[in-house]
């Protein structure tokens, strides 16, 4: 009989395993002494950014005995896929991060998002704390689905010292730009660095080429996946543009093997006259080229048939899971990020430009960044970024085709037809 | 035979844990995975709409696919002659005794990298590999043939063979160990024999090592072939795919059709085809070694 | 089978027997033949080992010293970049990795060893077939698992746990250990356990005090194997758990790789500390790694 009672060990070995692999996963959900626990998932766990979550959370745990935190972080491009898997988990985060456009609309649609309409209306001097233009972009259907916490923009940034020693100034049209780039390349500088390893950074270009070339009507029902068709000319002339300034000879070498973080360092050491950035990057800037540089919107395009007085850029912020179970919680932790105190210590601590009227102003924020967020708010309007605006599926066309584009081996009208191709897909699956 | 080693149902229960495990987290998938790809879904939706053989007719269309299958083709070939041919020969030679003394130095460096996660090599050739500061372009200017020097991982012409090659500097290694282990299996008197003959070098190699290890030169093509159609971590390390799609492999495709454009369906009808394609390497590889028997 | 004292186990010359005519052409030939492999095989050593110690090398260096001096010894040895890499998280992947390996290692072991004893003492029909069962699990590859594990693992509640990387690990790894052990256990000598048996031992006190001590070498090849491979497993580790507190290293990298996107040093100190646990360890076992494969695996 010991014989089976190896066995019998055996499967207890077993059984305990997967008894023990259960009761941890509960542990994560348990919700210890009566506490109320909310999952928080957000984009910065860089050391830069971690602490000010850290100490914002720390505050609100402080105000709020009853509630834990339970903190997760994801940097940005594992972001894309990682919201996936977890949505499509069973442990979902109460709050997380979320860009705007299509990529929050897609949540919406499935059913994944709480409607935050109610919150709002609820709740008039929260709402009307943040700048209309940054709410909008979270808007499906007439309502709220998402909390914006940044409001970002994208701007060329330009070395003064370069500048100066060629007598240039911040372009305001397109043909003046060229004629800048034409400057700086003849004198043997490299006018523009780009870092499209991950291909992002020139779909950021292509979002305001885009945004400046087509028609404004045009462009969202393309962008809606539902009537996307991408016919206008417009989007092979955006192309054609970017593609260009390669060309031409206007980028750095080697844009497709360099990050965009490797392509900052070369920035920042004075290794390119021009820059396309991010305002949340405008600190980092400052704090390596300590006022030698300026900055200028996507210059106007003369005869493009979009509005011109738009800026690239968006709001990215949280969306609250659908399948919550505290949503009272989730919301007071949500209005606790963008109070005005907490807003104006994310301008002043780490230098991002936020979406609470006036909390980016002069005295809290970089000049600069000031200057962007006024920028923003004077424009008519914003164009998003092209990745996050548009079905998953358009997006990964650009960008695993913008690499080509760059390195010469597809031309923007081979470009455009996959686009088109896969948007008339989507439209059949979306019927 | 003993009697205690005839009774059935206690050697059952020795297997049954083991047999367990694997049916359910490796058999069992490959059968829901084929149910999943007769469905348009995505991880965070309920909602499944059945879309029947849609998927497969769509992938065999997709020129995405076929890049997949030429590159995965490509790992196969390189594998095949690097890691089989040149670490049999790298094998026979270090079992020369000219070198044997020399053989403990080098068997344990060029087994190194093979230990090392796929993550860490990925990082870190991605750096070497870097036109800027990488060493590769650095060591082709050193030696004068600087119009060799390439963008690797960013020219869509050349990032496959760069991504491949990192695999051979990786795992050539393994193999010569493998190879190593059967050839001192080999009795001497053989190579006496051969010797006394007055047999070169090089015959020997052909006439007493390859026919003696021949077993293990087929266990290692086939783990090679099967283990180039598994091909994940270094590509999505390294290159994630791009430039463009020019270094998707199967693995990557899936992964990308799953979790950034919301096609579980695609995603399944990819991994079926996976399953396929090491299926029927692993049946030819039975076919071989059951007539390498008979010879 | 017939198993030749290997240098690799010890050193073994070979009595050179040679007509004495050709000797001296023979000798420099040979010369030219050593000269020329050595070279070969220096530079290609060489090709390997710089990489590795460039990479601890510039996990000492402050960002600028790397993008200026990329391939100069460091102007200042900041060893610090160790202290932060490993405060910054490689420190909570280094114990989920560890304690994710040493489970899966333990559990393959256990059934591992199990299952080769059954099916290479037991005789029964039905055994060739659970062979081929098993032995195919060799072949299939892990991707076509994922997305089917991924939904699996979620209704057993085991999504986001340690449990949902174990369980698949242990399932990945079973065959090739099965396939290995049993070979091996093929070869003990079966006269002790006949008499064991005489003497009134049954199977399981067979297994225990016979197999599993005369098969101590390949159990161990197996454990170095199977805890290679689980140490440096990526896909399964990045779709399976969610919790940054359990990561393991390969997947913690790559979040540390965008997590530490401004500072370069601190990133490849952040892979050198990861790398270095399996070099060691193989440094360490590789005598008892190769004696149990060389005895086992494929009979000669």
């Amino acid at each position: 009989m010991k014989r089976k009672a190896g066995f019998i060990l055996a499967v207890m070995l077993m059984m305990s395993l997967l008894v023990a692999g259960c009761s941890s996963s509960s542990s994560t959900k348990e919700e210890e002494s009566g506490k109320v626990v909310l999952k928080f998932l957000h984009k910065w766990p860089q050391p830069e950014f971690a602490p000010y979550f850290e100490d914002v959370v720390k505050e609100f745990e402080k105000e709020n005995p009853d509630i834990k935190i339970k903190m997760e972080a994801v940097a940005d491009e594992p972001m894309k896929d990682k919201l996936r898997v977890i949505l499509g988990g069973n442990e979902i985060p109460d709050v997380m991060f979320s860009w705007s456009g299509e990529f929050a609309r897609k949540f919406v649609r499935a059913g994944a998002a709480l409607d935050l309409t109610p919150y709002l209306n609820e709740d008039t001097a929260w709402k009307e704390n943040f700048i209309p233009a940054s709410l909008q972009p979270f808007v499906s259907d007439g309502k709220n689905y998402g909390i914006p916490l940044r409001f970002n923009g994208k701007f060329f940034v330009y070395n003064k010292k370069i500048f100066d020693k060629y007598n240039l100034q911040a372009p305001k049209t397109w043909d003046e730009f060229l004629q800048v780039l034409d400057t700086l390349k003849k004198g043997g500088e490299t006018p523009i660095i780009l870092g499209n390893q991950d291909p992002w950074p020139a779909i950021h270009y292509l979002t305001g080429l885009n945004q400046k070339l087509v028609p404004q009507d045009v462009r969202m029902k393309d962008y809606n996946p539902k009537t996307g068709e991408f016919t206008d000319p417009g989007y092979v002339k955006a192309m054609e543009m970017l593609a260009d300034l390669n060309k031409k000879g206007y980028f750095m070498k080697n844009v497709n093997s360099s990050s965009h973080d490797m392509a900052s360092q070369l920035f920042f050491a004075g290794k390119g006259a021009i820059f396309y950035l991010e305002l949340e990057e405008f600190a980092e800037a400052e704090k390596n080229m300590k006022g030698n540089w300026g900055f200028f919107p996507m210059p106007a395009i003369t005869d493009g048939k979009g509005n011109q007085n738009y800026i690239t850029g968006a709001p990215d912020g949280f969306i609250v899971s659908s399948k919550t179970k505290h949503p009272k919680e989730a919301i007071k932790f949500l209005k606790f990020l963008t109070s005005k105190e907490n807003a104006l210590k994310l301008v002043k601590e780490i230098g991002w430009p936020s979406p609470i009227e006036g909390a980016t102003n002069p005295d809290t924020a970089l000049k600069e960044v000031a200057e962007g967020v006024d920028y923003m708010k004077k424009a008519e309007g914003m164009a998003e970024w092209l990745d996050t605006d548009v079905n998953a599926k358009v997006a990964d066309v650009y960008l695993s085709n913008i690499q080509l584009l760059l390195d010469g081996s597809k031309t923007p009208e081979q470009v455009i037809k996959q686009v088109q191709k896969v948007a008339k897909q989507i439209q059949s699956e979306a019927d | 035979m003993i009697k205690t080693f005839q009774n059935r149902r206690t050697a059952v229960l020795y297997i049954v844990p083991a047999l367990l495990f694997i049916l359910l987290f490796v058999f069992l998938p490959i059968i829901l995975n084929l149910y999943n790809s007769l469905f348009r879904w995505n991880s965070f939706d309920a909602e499944r709409t059945f879309v029947g053989l849609e998927y497969y007719g769509r992938l065999f269309k997709d020129p995405v696919f076929f890049t997949a299958l030429k590159n995965n083709s490509l790992y196969a070939i390189a594998s095949l002659v690097f890691q089989v041919g040149a670490g049999l020969i790298i094998a026979a030679i270090l079992e020369d005794k000219l070198i044997r003394k020399f053989q403990p130095f080098f068997r344990t460096v060029f087994f190194l990298p093979s230990v090392i996660s796929i993550a860490v090599v990925g990082l870190v050739w991605q750096l070497l590999y870097n036109p800027e500061v990488g060493l590769v372009n650095g060591v082709l200017k050193a030696i004068g043939q600087e119009e060799w020097a390439r963008s690797w991982l960013g020219d869509s012409d050349v990032a496959i063979y760069a991504v491949v090659a990192v695999s051979q500097w990786q795992y050539t290694g393994y193999m010569v160990m493998l190879f190593l282990i059967a050839m001192q299996k080999i009795p001497n008197e053989y190579y006496e024999a051969a010797m006394i003959d007055g047999a070169s070098k090089i015959k020997t190699f052909f006439h007493v090592t390859v026919p003696q290890i021949k077993e293990m030169i087929l266990v290692g093509s086939v783990i090679t072939v099967i283990g180039a159609f598994k091909v994940f971590d270094e590509v999505y390390v390294m290159t994630s795919g791009g430039p463009g799609r020019s270094t998707e492999v199967l693995g990557t495709m899936l992964y990308r059709s799953a979790f950034r454009n919301d096609e579980m369906g695609y995603a399944s009808t990819i991994g079926t085809i996976v399953f396929v394609i090491t299926l029927t390497l692993s049946l030819i590889q039975m076919k071989l070694g059951k007539s390498g028997q008979e010879v | 089978m017939t198993i030749k004292n290997s240098p690799i186990v010890q050193s073994n010359h070979v009595i050179e027997i040679r007509p004495s005519g050709q000797k001296n052409s023979t000798k420099i030939k040979d010369r030219i033949f050593q000269t020329v492999v050595l070279i070969w095989f220096s530079l290609f050593a060489l090709v390997i080992i710089y990489p590795i110690i460039w990479l601890g090398l510039s996990g000492l260096k402050s960002n600028s010293d790397f993008f200026l001096n990329t391939w100069k010894l460091p102007e200042e040895w900041i060893w610090s970049n160790y202290q932060a890499a490993w405060d910054a998280g490689i420190g909570q992947f280094f114990f989920n990795s560890v304690f994710v390996t040493l489970v899966s290692v333990l559990v393959v072991l256990v059934l591992g060893s199990m299952a080769a004893y059954g099916l290479s003492r037991f005789q029964f029909k039905g055994q060739n077939l659970l062979l081929v069962l098993i032995l195919s699990g060799l072949m299939l590859a892990p991707q076509v698992s994922l997305i089917p594990l991924y939904k699996l693992l979620q209704g057993l509640g085991l999504y986001n746990t340690y449990w949902a990387m174990i369980l698949p690990y242990v399932a990945f790894q079973l065959p090739f250990s099965i396939f290995l052990m049993r070979s091996y256990f093929l070869s003990i000598p079966r006269e002790l356990e006949e008499s064991a048996i005489i003497d009134g031992c049954n199977s399981w006190k067979v297994y225990r005090h016979i197999i599993v001590p005369m098969g101590k070498p390949i159990i161990t090849s197996c454990a170095l194997l199977t805890g290679m491979n689980v140490w440096n497993e990526f896909m399964f580790a990045l779709v399976f758990v969610e919790d940054s507190s359990l990561r393991t290293i390969p997947v913690g990298l790559m979040n540390l790789r965008s997590q530490l996107n401004t500072n370069f040093g601190i990133q490849l100190a952040g892979l050198a500390i990861s790398a270095l646990p399996m070099i060691i360890a193989y440094i360490l076992f590789q005598k008892q790694f190769v004696r149990g494969l060389t005895a086992g695996s494929v009979k000669g």
